[in-house]
This record gives structure tokens, C-alpha cells and sequence, in this order.
């Protein structure tokens, strides 16, 4: 017996390794799956919750002066271009300058804390930073021109403005927005507009 | 409607080349030398034969920094990034937010005025064009003046005042100012004003009311580029130095003697447009006319001649007098009253054509042409010439009738006395014998383009009280205590004389950027300080001024309403006395015959240098400019950098290639320049750009040598001198050429007919055209507009100035030498230029090549992400956002007119630079493909307007900047479904064809093939 074992062998005892083996084999069944579901779902969730429709809609900053549309273009119906002169005549509806706030508050209610601060900028020559509502990217290069022409309202794309304190988004204004209504505009043309459909070719609105 | 006649040419254009490399592997049969690929030769690549002098990365980034990066990076791609609008808080009225306005106004530069419309949005200048209502230049401007939109935004301005490199106020200024002009009057000391040339007179008014105010004032004007010579032979001949006006719309036969006019020393658009004009043809049957060129370098003009002569510059007074006696022995025209024949004697035409191997028929040929075209003749002399070779020029002019009628000075004014090199020279040596205690230096640099620098630094040193008055911080204004910054032009009020019966008026188009003063408000403001009673003002000024001496008398309507009806023109026409018909003086004529006789028995230099102002930077003063910097040379396609062109005799015999470096010397002076043979050169000619070397200005800095050192001031022809010697330096320069960037292998892409074979294809009606390409892909449905494009190659001079104006237009960026050596220039419109023939006098063929708007391109289908697509009114789109950069596009573009940021090219953001940037054009970001958009934007906002307006659009209403810019009309751009649209017409002339047409790609441009006018039976000269 003794001559047997004369030099102590080194024995792998392999099957403890073989064990923990078949139990790392048999987790790494799901490693791979796993990782590619746990992939997947957070492209689906990143790409979920960054949708335009989700965040964008419904954006109500506050404004510096809470300038209120329901006053001003729903109670006392002040057209919609008077104020975005604009859209119209440019790419840009624009935003009224502070001279064309003054033509009327020059003489109304010019007690109001909020007017007081329209004339001081007057005064100063200070700019007036209103917050931003909607936006599109720079590579998009959108004109309010042929829409106004074509006779489309405002309420089309920006909601009912006319009823809002606060403006807030109406439309995400994504591409398939653009898009879907050039394809068919079914309600947003005027019944006698001779118009068909919008442009669809990319640069319409991209150059 | 013509029959297509397909004007191929069969096989010449194995013959044709765009560089020595080129025709050296055609004519050697070596197809491995020629290819493109053989800059991918194993030898390219060894880093042994690299070149030794490479810009360092921190100067390319340098080079980068200034007007070559436009800034602002968009911050566009976060849509959760909200931002704040800001509207006007007082909106001016005129001022709709995305409508832009144009103002008139006027460019001056030398002696040169054009009117220009100043395009600005929300209150600031991104583009400038023609002005329309300008009787000269009729809508056409040159291309200068549409790049100096960048030298307003250059970040390298001074942006205010300073003394000794310490800021000061400008109240502190005028105070120490006034003060010294003061004790310099008490007590009597000169006082030096050297300007630029003056063509307002109401800036002349101004210095002289300063004159009145300084009696010890001494104004000189000094323009380095001017035509002296031209100016004093006028003056001697004449009486006065009145230049006439060349009528290149009247001129029929046009002979030009070491004369650019059409380049860098005329830029004058109006030339080009009038010359153009007369070479665009329909027909054969219609005339056009023929230009010879006698010159020693190749140069734009000579590229477009019918018949051009290479000769050595100072065999051309001669020459001409050879002619003139000729026309009078052989033709029977008879000299000017007074003018003895014998005094031609000494000339004679065999002598002259002995002295310099010239085919003596081709000499009587022009003879004949000469006297044919009488009063329709023009004899035209370049600035560099001396004044007899000037004399001779008026001398033939004055023979044939021309005088008068293609040389018209009936509305010209006087030139207003220039230094001439001599007399820089010697106002410097007064100064420096201690003449001056005040000089105030506005506007001209004579510290960069003085050729002696010893002579300047010594008249600086003793000149105490020095003043610049200038836009930066250069080379005079580092020798100046005072340096005081003025407005751009586009920032300054000014009025200009074009000629006596046109008045151009200057007008900012903007607020001044910096805090810098309009040059002529500083001088009022010294006025009012030594206690003269004048205007606040310079506006002011002007206004009284114009009430007093322009406003006409007994108008109905009231000066304010005349003023403003003046500014938005931009120009106002008067009634003024034409000049009574001039003859030239015998005397003068037989003291400049005799001079010439004995400079003939001189023998010439081995090789004569010509130096002449750079086609991109002009003398120097726009150097720091980008754009001008990064424009290839229209004739030798060199950019950043002035390389010595030599001639394909002279570089063999001297054993040189090109990019070697060399060291000339001339006089006294030597400069270290790389070589470049330059075809056409004639031998025993070198020539040299002026502008380049200065040490100035971020861009400018280290670009090119200054070449106006080796300028010999005492010399009669100071810009014409005798290089005494040429030594190889060893190493090599890398000199950024486009020459060889998108070669497109021998194709027949510029296709040229003399006029005879034109004629002979129409009346043979070759219709090889007439076979229609059969192709599997459906033909395109253009159903309402479809954009095309005609660029006529007759009239295209090669100018580039599409090139500038695209750039302008939609922001392209600067890239830098080294880019441009590795192919990787940004333009999107590129001017190809090829010789034909025998290297020692080719033909030269200008090719301006855009997107071609494929119908089937072959770039749209090979995009993986569909980034580029086409559109139902016929454009190649390109959308930015969509690109990822696999280049695949470019690839397969056959024309290779694709553009990819192979760097952020913008991204630094560098005030007030971002100002240029065209709002209604996207700003590409690293790792996009660009290309010409046919200006989209511009398409977009026409349509958008004439809907609006409720109304078709008319022919000619949109046009891309390059058919705006381009002076000689050659782009023709418009709606090719409309069949009376003047592209349509271009379209189906006999002339017409697309490049590549076996391809099946059609393109939406035409070319229409360049004929030539060479006296038939000649061939090309």
C-alpha cells in the first residue's frame, strides 16, 4: 500500500471544478440572451421615453411675463398676425417686438407691474427673453409662408391658442406630423383651396 | 431651332492637360505617369522624399482659427434643449426677422469702383452682389468685392484705438493729436498724409479743407498697383492724365500688350461682361470678337486669346511701334498730325520679329485684322509696361480711329496725382533727412509694399509723431505710435466719381462692429480741433457737399427726398460736357519713339521678371482674407502662395522642376520661392505675384514671399526687372495646387471649335447626337419646374469669381494648405482649367464644373442611409442630417464634384466671424457630404415669394450666387420645363452638350463649347 502513493500526487480533483462548471455553464446559458434582451429593451426604453410626443407635447414654460393669448387673441380677438406679422412675409412668424406690445399698453393698464417692465425695456433698449415653445431642429428649415397662403390656420399646427393662459405645445411637430398631413391633409386646407397635397421630397424642408 | 450638332473632338483630347506631369506621361506614352494614381505611387510615399517644409500643425491651426472657421457649432440635435426667443425690442421698421435687405453701395479699390447691392439680414451683411442700377457695371461686380464681406468680419481688426500697443480712448487720441498737428502748424514743420488713391471728391474736399486748415500739409497717394507708366504717358501725350475708358462692347479686333484687363490688373466686371458679351454666340453666322495677346507671362487674358504671341515685355515697345509703322508703310494708315515717318524707322517688323522668333505672318495678319477694324480696333497696354511702350499703345490707337471711339475718355475725369515707385523713393529719403514731424498714414501699407525696407524703416525713425489710420495692425501700423482703427467699407459713408456723368454712392450696411471710426469722421474731428467750423460728421459732410455742388438746381423735389432716393440706388447720373476729341502730341510721340530706339540697342536681361498684383489678393491689402487665400490662381490654380513661374525652356535649361526651391535675385534684393513651369511662359520670362509675404494678420502671416522687394524703383518699368540670378537653394516647397484634383483622365469634358469648324459642322450637320441612351431606369417626371443650368464656355473667362461667391453664399469653409495639397478643398464650384497643344504656347480652356443634378445620379443609389435623393423639380438633394459619412456618394460621382468634411471645419467659434453665415444654409458638421445645391435656399425663397404674391415665377428671378456673380454671364440658370426660359434656349443650342453623355447620368447642366476666333486658317495660335 505504501509504495503505491511513494510521491504525492497532485491530484486536479476535477470534479469539484467540474461542478462549479456545469453550474458556470449552466448560467452561462442565459448570459447571452440576457444581455441582448437587457440591450434591447433599453434601446426600445432610451427611444421610448425620448420621443418628441412624450416630453414635447403639453410644454408650458413659464414666461417672464405671463402674457396671457386667451386675453388677447380669444377675448379681444386680436389677429393671429398682427402680433407674428411674419408668417406671412418670412420663414419666421417671429415673435412681436416690445414696440408692438407698447402700441396698445403705451395707454392700457399701464399700472401693471408686467407693463411697467415692458417700458422700462423700452426705455433701456434691454432685449425681452421670452421662453422658447416650439422648435425644430436647425436642419429643418421650416416656412410658415406657403401655409399661411395656402389658407391653413394657425389652430391647425399650434392648438387652440386663443383659449391658452399659458402656450403650450400642441403638436410634437415631429417629421411624420409634417409628413402625415402633405400626404393628406384631409381638414387642413380651406374646402375651396385648390391644393392637393404638400410637398414630400426631402428638400422642401431640408437643405 | 438648331439641329444638336455633337461637337466632339476626336481625338484632341488625348492632347489636352491639366499639368506638365500630365502631358510629359501623354507624350512620353507612359500611362503610369499621368494617372491620378501616380500620387499613390510607392515613391509619394516615401517619408524620405517628404517635403522638408510642411506647415506645423500649430500654424494650420492658426490658419484654421481665423476667416477660414466660421463658428457655431449647432446645438440643434437636443430636442429637450429649450431655449429663450428674443424678438426686437424696438424692431425697425425696414426689418422683417428672415427677410433680407439689400443696400446699394460702393467698393473701391485703387482706382476701381464697382456698385454693389450689400444683401443683409437682421441688420448685418452676409453676401454682397452687383448693383443692377449701376450704368457701368450693370449688376456685375468683381470678385473681390465679394469676398472683402469677410475682411468685415475679420477677427484680426483692430478693434480701437491704441498707442503703442496700449489702449487709449479716442478722446485721448484726438486730444494728443489735435495738440501736435497744432505746434506742427505754429511752427511751420511739414506733415505728411499718404493715402490711398483718392476717387471721392468729397474725401477730396476733405483733405483739402485740411490743407487749408494745415498749410504745411503734404498729401501723396500711394497705390503700388496703379498704372503709373499709363497715367504719365496720358499726361505727356495729352496734356492731362485722363484715362480713357476701354469700350470692350465696341471693340472688334482687341490687341493687348502685356495687359491682364481681363484678371488680376483690370477686375474691373464691367470689362469682362462687355468682352464676354461680344464672344457668346448663337450661330455661326453671328461675329464675334478677336483678341491678341503679346505677352511674356501667361496670364488670364493671354488663357482667353484668339491668337496669343509670347514675347519678352521689353521687346513689346518696340514691337507695337513696329506695327504702328507697318500700318503706316504697308496699309497706308496715316500717322497723327506732326508725326514725322521716319521716326518709325528704327522699327521695323522684320527686326522686331527676328529679335523675337514671332511668325511674321501672324504680325500682318493683325495688321490687316487692325486696319479692318478701324475705329473698332483697341490697343490695350498693361501697367508693368514703361511709358513708351504706353505711347505706342495710345500711339495705335490714335491711328486706327480708335481714339475716341473704342478708347472712349469722353466722361473720363483726371486721375488725381499718384507716387510712382521713384516717388515713393524719394518722399521716404525726405523723410528721412528729417522733413516731417507729423505723418499720418490712412489706408495704404508702405511699410509691406515699399520695395526698399531699409529706405522706409529709416524714414519712419525720423518721422516722431506717426499715425495709422488703417483696419489692422500691420506692417505700417507696428512702426506708428497711434493706431487708429477705421470702419470697413461696409460700416462707412463715402461718395465716388466713376466717371464724370456717374456717381456712386457708399452707404454702411451695418453698425459699426468695433470701436472704430470712419477715417474721414477722424479727420473732421482734427479739424474741428485746430478750430475750424466744419461738420460733425462725415455724413453731414457729404450731404452739404452734395446740396451745394450735385443737388441740381431748381428741383422740384426737396434735398432729403433727393438724398434718400440717391442712397437707395446707390448711383446718380448728371448731365456732364463730353471731353472734345484728343490728339496726341507729336513731341511727346517722337521723344518716346526715340527713347525706345535707343532702349533697343540694350540687350536684354537673361531672364526679365514681371511682377503683377495676385488674382486673388490683389497688392497685399487682402491677404488676411481666406477665401482669397484658399481661390486658385485662375491660370496656374496655386493657392496659399506665390510660386515663381518660369517657362518650360528656362526650367530645362536651368534644370529645375516644379516645387524646387529656388533663390532670385534681382538688384539687390533676393527671395527664396518655389518654382512652377508654367506653360505659355514665354522664354526668358519669370514672373511673380505681388501680395503675398506679409507678416500681419493671422492668415496672411508667413503665406508666400513679398515680392515687392525685388521691385527696381528708379527703373523706367519698376515692376519689370532683370533677375541677375537663379540658384537652386535645395529641398523642396510645396506649393497647394488644384491643377491635378479631379482630373477626369483625358475625357472630353471642354469641348472648343474655332469658329470656321463651327460653321463647318452646322452647315454639315453632324447629328451623331441623334442617338438616344437606352436605359433600364424610368425617365423622371419633372411636373412642374425643372432647375437646369447652361454654363456657355465661350464666355467664360476663368475669373472664378462663381467660386467666391459660393463660398459667400453658402458658407463653405476655409481648409488650409495642407488640405489643399491632399485634394480635400471645399469648393463646390471649381474652375477646371486645361491646355491643349504644345506646352510653350497652349490654348487654355476654363471649365467651371458644378453638381451636375443627375437625373440619374449615380450618387443617389449608391447611399445606404438615403441621404442624398432627388427632388420632382430636378435637384441632386442633399441632406446633412441624414449622412453618416461612408463617401460612397463621392465615389461614384463621375464628375467628382462631391465635398466631404473630412474635419470640423467650423467648429471654432471665433466672433464676429459666426456674423457671415448665411442663416438660410445649414452649417456642415464633421463627417457630412456637401455639394452645389443650385441655391436651394435662393429656389426655396423665390417660390415661396411669387406664391405668396399669388403669381408664376418669372425667367431670371432666381438665380443661384454663381450666375449673379459671374461677370461675363457665362451661367445661365432657370427653369428648363419652360421652353422661353433662356436656359431652355441655352439648352438646344448647336453648341450644347453634357459632359460624360455616355454615362446615361443626365445631368441638368449644359455646356455650351467654347469657339475660339482665330484668323481662319490659322488654327490656334
Amino acid at each position: 500500500m505504501k509504495n503505491r502513493l511513494a510521491f504525492p500526487r497532485i491530484r486536479l480533483d476535477l470534479t469539484r471544478w467540474q461542478a462549479s462548471g456545469q453550474q458556470f455553464l449552466a448560467y452561462s446559458r442565459f448570459l447571452l440572451p440576457a444581455s441582448v434582451l437587457l440591450v434591447f429593451l433599453t434601446v426600445i426604453a432610451v427611444g421610448w421615453f425620448t420621443q418628441p410626443d412624450s416630453y414635447v407635447r403639453g410644454y408650458a414654460p413659464e414666461q417672464p411675463i405671463p402674457y396671457s393669448h386667451r386675453l388677447h387673441a380669444g377675448t379681444l380677438r386680436i389677429p393671429c398676425q398682427y402680433c407674428h406679422s411674419g408668417a406671412a412675409l418670412s420663414r419666421q412668424a417671429g415673435i412681436p417686438s416690445v414696440q408692438k406690445c407698447m402700441n396698445c399698453h403705451s395707454l392700457t393698464k399701464t399700472d401693471s407691474p408686467h407693463i411697467r417692465k415692458l417700458a422700462s425695456l423700452i426705455a433701456s433698449g434691454e432685449p425681452m427673453k421670452w421662453k422658447r415653445v416650439h422648435n425644430l431642429p436647425d436642419y429643418a428649415y421650416f416656412d410658415h409662408r406657403p401655409h399661411v397662403t395656402a389658407g391653413i390656420l394657425c389652430q391647425t399646427c399650434h392648438g387652440e391658442i386663443q383659449t391658452m393662459e399659458v402656450v403650450s405645445q400642441h403638436m410634437s411637430m415631429r417629421m411624420a406630423n409634417c409628413l402625415g398631413c402633405h400626404r393628406e391633409p384631409k381638414d387642413a386646407l380651406p374646402a375651396d383651396s385648390g391644393i392637393k397635397r404638400g410637398p414630400e421630397h426631402c428638400n422642401a424642408c431640408h437643405r | 431651332m438648331d439641329d444638336p450638332i455633337f461637337i466632339k473632338n476626336e481625338g484632341q483630347h488625348s492632347l489636352r492637360y491639366r499639368s506638365l506631369k500630365e502631358w510629359i506621361g501623354q507624350t512620353q506614352g507612359d500611362p503610369a505617369a499621368t494617372g491620378s494614381f501616380d500620387e499613390f505611387s510607392p515613391a509619394a510615399f516615401d517619408p524620405v522624399g517628404m517635403p522638408v517644409e510642411t506647415l506645423s500643425r500649430r500654424r494650420f491651426l492658426s490658419l484654421l482659427s481665423a476667416s477660414a472657421t466660421l463658428a457655431l457649432g449647432t446645438s440643434a440635435c437636443s430636442r429637450i434643449d429649450r431655449e429663450t426667443i428674443v424678438p426686437y425690442t424696438r424692431r425697425p421698421e425696414e426689418i422683417i426677422p428672415g427677410v433680407a435687405n439689400y443696400y446699394a453701395s460702393t467698393f473701391r479699390e485703387g482706382l476701381i469702383t464697382q456698385g454693389v447691392l450689400v444683401k443683409t439680414r437682421e441688420g448685418r451683411p452676409i453676401h454682397v452682389e452687383g448693383n443692377p442700377e449701376h450704368p457701368l457695371g450693370m449688376g456685375k461686380t468683381s470678385l473681390r468685392s465679394v469676398a472683402d464681406l469677410l475682411g468685415l468680419y475679420d477677427p484680426d481688426r483692430l478693434r480701437g484705438p491704441s498707442r503703442a500697443g496700449t489702449r487709449t480712448t479716442w478722446e485721448e487720441a484726438g486730444r494728443e493729436i489735435v495738440r501736435t498737428l497744432r505746434t506742427a502748424r505754429d511752427s511751420r514743420s511739414a506733415v505728411l498724409l499718404l493715402t490711398d488713391a483718392v476717387v471721392s471728391p468729397t474725401q477730396n474736399a476733405l483733405i483739402q479743407d485740411l490743407k487749408n486748415t494745415l498749410p504745411n500739409l503734404h498729401h501723396a497717394a500711394w497705390e503700388p498697383a496703379a498704372p503709373h507708366a499709363e497715367m504719365s504717358a496720358t499726361k505727356a501725350l495729352f496734356g492731362e492724365a485722363v484715362l480713357g475708358r476701354m469700350r470692350l462692347d465696341r471693340a472688334d479686333v482687341i490687341v493687348a500688350f502685356e495687359a491682364d484687363f481681363l484678371g488680376s490688373e483690370g477686375n474691373d466686371a464691367a470689362l469682362i461682361r462687355d468682352f464676354a458679351a461680344r464672344r457668346s454666340i448663337s450661330g455661326p453666322a453671328d461675329t464675334m470678337n478677336r483678341l491678341w495677346v503679346f505677352e511674356g507671362r501667361m496670364s488670364l487674358t493671354g488663357a482667353n486669346a484668339d491668337h496669343r504671341i509670347p514675347v519678352r515685355p521689353s521687346r513689346i515697345a518696340p514691337l507695337i511701334f513696329a506695327l504702328a509703322g507697318h500700318l503706316n508703310q504697308k496699309l497706308g494708315v496715316a500717322l497723327p498730325t506732326g508725326l514725322n515717318a521716319q521716326s518709325l524707322s528704327p522699327f521695323a517688323l522684320e527686326a522686331v520679329v527676328a529679335d523675337s522668333a514671332i511668325e511674321p505672318a501672324l504680325l500682318r495678319s493683325l495688321c490687316d485684322d487692325l486696319k479692318r477694324a478701324g475705329r473698332s480696333a483697341l490697343a490695350i497696354a498693361g501697367p508693368a509696361l514703361t511709358q513708351e511702350a504706353h505711347t505706342a499703345c495710345q500711339l495705335l490707337n490714335a491711328m486706327l480711329g480708335a481714339e475716341g471711339y473704342a478708347v472712349d475718355a469722353s466722361m473720363s475725369l483726371p486721375v488725381r496725382d499718384l507716387l510712382t515707385y521713384a516717388g515713393i523713393q524719394d518722399l521716404f529719403e525726405e523723410a528721412a533727412a528729417g522733413k516731417f514731424a507729423v505723418a499720418v498714414f490712412w489706408g495704404t501699407n508702405p511699410a509691406y509694399s515699399c520695395p526698399q525696407a531699409s529706405v522706409w524703416k529709416a524714414a519712419a525713425a525720423k518721422i516722431p509723431f506717426k499715425i495709422r489710420i488703417g483696419l489692422y495692425e500691420d506692417e505700417t501700423a507696428l512702426d506708428c505710435g497711434w493706431r487708429l482703427p477705421e470702419h470697413h467699407w461696409l460700416e462707412a459713408w463715402g461718395d465716388f466719381e466713376c466717371s464724370a456723368d456717374v456717381l456712386s454712392l457708399r452707404q454702411p450696411a451695418m453698425g459699426a462692429i468695433h470701436n472704430t471710426r470712419q477715417g474721414e469722421d477722424i479727420l473732421l474731428s482734427w479739424l474741428r480741433g485746430l478750430g475750424t467750423n466744419t461738420r460733425q460728421t462725415y455724413l453731414e459732410y457729404i450731404k452739404a457737399r452734395w446740396e451745394r455742388e450735385v443737388y441740381p438746381a431748381g428741383s422740384l423735389v426737396p434735398f432729403p427726398a433727393y438724398w434718400n432716393a440717391a442712397l437707395h440706388d446707390g448711383v446718380v447720373l448728371r448731365e456732364a460736357k463730353p471731353r472734345p476729341g484728343r490728339n496726341p502730341r507729336p513731341e511727346a510721340l517722337t521723344e518716346a519713339l526715340e527713347r525706345s530706339a535707343a532702349a533697343l540697342k540694350k540687350a536684354p536681361a537673361s531672364i526679365e521678371l514681371v511682377l503683377h498684383p495676385a488674382a486673388s489678393v490683389y497688392d497685399g491689402r487682402y491677404a488676411n482674407n481666406g477665401w482669397l487665400a484658399e481661390l486658385p490662381d485662375p491660370v496656374t490654380k496655386a493657392t496659399w502662395g506665390n510660386p515663381l513661374l518660369l517657362s518650360v525652356s528656362d526650367a530645362a535649361r536651368l534644370q529645375l522642376k516644379d516645387e524646387d526651391q529656388v533663390r532670385i535675385t534681382a538688384g539687390s534684393a533676393s527671395l527664396d520661392v518655389p518654382v512652377i513651369i508654367q506653360p505659355g511662359q514665354a522664354p526668358g520670362v519669370a514672373s511673380l505675384s505681388l501680395g503675398y509675404g506679409r507678416s500681419a494678420g493671422n492668415v496672411a502671416a508667413g503665406v508666400g514671399n513679398n515680392a515687392y522687394v525685388l521691385a527696381e524703383t528708379s527703373a523706367a518699368a519698376p515692376l519689370i526687372c532683370a533677375i541677375a540670378r537663379i540658384e537652386r537653394t535645395g529641398g523642396r516647397r510645396p506649393v497647394p495646387r488644384t491643377q491635378d484634383h479631379f482630373r477626369m483622365e483625358g475625357r472630353d469634358l471642354a469641348r472648343t471649335r474655332t469658329l470656321s469648324e463651327f460653321a463647318h459642322d452646322v452647315a454639315h450637320s453632324d447629328t451623331g447626337k441623334g442617338h438616344e441612351l437606352q436605359s433600364l431606369i424610368p425617365p423622371q417626371q419633372f411636373p412642374e419646374h425643372r432647375w437646369g443650368m447652361a454654363i456657355d464656355l465661350s464666355a467664360c473667362i476663368g475669373c472664378s469669381a462663381c467660386v467666391i461667391a459660393c463660398q459667400s453664399e453658402n458658407s463653405i469653409p476655409v481648409v488650409g494648405p495642407e488640405r489643399i495639397i491632399e485634394g480635400r478643398e471645399m469648393h463646390w464650384i471649381r474652375v477646371d482649367r486645361y491646355y491643349e497643344g504644345d506646352p510653350a504656347n497652349p490654348k487654355v480652356i476654363h471649365q467651371p464644373v458644378t453638381c451636375q443634378h443627375c437625373e440619374n445620379a449615380p450618387c443617389e443609389i449608391v447611399c445606404p442611409v438615403n441621404a442624398t435623393t432627388h427632388s420632382p423639380d430636378g435637384l441632386n438633394q442633399m441632406s446633412y442630417n441624414r449622412c453618416v459619412g461612408t463617401r460612397y456618394c463621392s465615389n461614384n460621382c463621375p464628375y467628382k464634384v462631391r465635398r466631404f468634411n473630412f474635419f470640423d471645419y467650423t467648429s471654432m467659434k471665433k466672433q464676429p466671424e459666426n456674423l457671415a453665415f448665411n442663416p438660410e444654409v445649414t452649417v456642415r458638421p464633421r463627417g457630412v457630404m456637401e455639394k452645389c445645391t443650385f441655391c436651394i435656399q435662393r429656389i426655396d425663397d423665390g417660390r415661396q415669394r411669387a406664391n405668396s404674391e399669388g403669381r408664376r415665377l418669372r425667367d431670371g428671378e432666381i438665380l443661384p450666387a454663381c450666375a449673379v456673380a459671374c461677370p461675363a454671364q457665362a451661367i445661365v440658370f432657370g427653369d428648363l420645363n419652360d421652353p422661353r426660359s433662356k436656359v431652355a434656349a441655352a439648352s438646344r443650342l448647336g453648341r450644347g452638350y453634357h459632359m460624360l453623355e455616355d454615362l446615361g447620368v443626365k445631368p441638368a447642366v449644359t455646356y455650351l463649347a467654347d469657339i475660339s476666333n482665330p484668323v481662319s486658317g490659322k488654327g490656334k495660335a
